[in-house]
């Protein structure tokens, strides 16, 4: 809420009116940061994020804000593919550190089967149980628990950016419009 | 494009559907939004709105409208599913990932180069060079 004599906040100087003190947009975008809803403005519309606001529970409406600012920022800086670009790197990203580390775990079975005997005789320096044995036959996507709310995604990526041996956020977009997004909820 | 021709002969577009207008044969909106897929163009619309998307369209190639389309509808559809996070819920999660197979590999590495000292220093790739 805002208090008495306060100045209006960016979205209502942006839109030249009265910023009265239930205002959905001034907990989310203040008078010093201009840019943020000017930006949100030009892609969604004022009144499209209004709506999508008023439509969250207050405690989300933060996390909701800035999820829009990064979407406003991405489309901005690539009007083609936006935020679908990114997402379309950090795929080609996944495939290609999932193909290095299969190479490397097949190298190390390899290592383990030529060397078994040396193995074991050196087995106060290194020494594989089990587990470890286990976790190296498996390739496995490990999600550390590492949730960082980090808007600030090294985000230098555009179609033209991406190795044209991996899918292009064309086919992308084709691949996951057919596929239901499943998503972590990441904020706590 | 086939639904290029939907607003001479066949229905209007989509969007002119969805605007409740006349479909004129230089709508911007009817290469992208065929009549026979509604959904999308009401998604798009609800999220950024036909002047935005429009004005879009008119800044991007027209060679690379169709992808600009197909990127909002995917934005849009995101949106609609997750009202909070949107499309940027997945980024976080395929940025989590990266980073636990970036980890999952330099540990892998490191063992590859812990068996290699172990031994001496002599390995046999999988490939079949030497390495030492």
């Amino acid at each position: 809420m805002r208090g008495p004599g306060s100045s209006p906040c960016a979205s209502c100087k942006l839109l030249r009116r009265r910023c009265a003190k239930e205002c959905i947009f001034a907990p989310y975008f203040p008078p010093d940061d201009p840019h943020k809803f000017a930006i949100v403005h030009k892609v969604f519309g004022a009144s499209n994020v209004s709506k999508m606001l008023q439509e969250l529970p207050v405690h989300q409406r933060a996390d909701a804000v800035n999820s829009l600012v990064f979407e406003a920022n991405a489309r901005v800086r690539d009007p083609v593919y936006g935020c679908v670009g990114a997402i379309s790197y950090l795929q080609n990203q996944v495939t290609q550190l999932q193909m290095q580390l299969a190479v490397a775990q097949t190298e190390i079975l390899c290592i383990q089967m030529q060397h078994e005997p040396a193995l074991q005789s050196h087995h106060e320096v290194f020494e594989l149980d089990q587990d470890d044995k286990a976790h190296l036959l498996h390739s496995n996507n490990n999600s550390i628990n590492n949730c960082n709310n980090n808007y600030n995604l090294a985000y230098a990526m555009s179609s033209g950016q991406l190795n044209s041996n991996f899918a292009s956020p064309s086919s992308i977009i084709q691949m996951q419009m057919q596929d239901p997004l499943k998503q972590e909820s990441l904020w706590t | 494009m086939s639904s290029s021709y939907s607003n001479y002969t066949n229905s209007p577009c989509a969007a002119c559907k969805f605007l409740r207008r006349k479909c004129t044969s230089d709508c911007v909106f009817a290469p992208y939004f065929p009549p026979e897929e509604p959904k999308k163009f009401a998604n798009v619309h609800r999220i950024f709105g036909a002047s935005n998307v429009s004005k879009i369209l008119q800044e991007v190639e027209p060679h690379q409208r169709e992808d600009a389309v197909n990127s909002l509808a995917y934005e849009a559809e995101a949106r609609l599913r997750d009202p909070v996070y949107g499309c940027v819920g997945a980024i976080s999660v395929l940025q989590r990932q990266v980073l636990g197979l970036q980890s999952e590999l330099e540990e892998t590495n490191a063992d590859i180069m812990r068996y290699a000292s172990c031994l001496g220093g002599e390995t046999t790739s999988v490939y079949g060079a030497r390495r030492g």
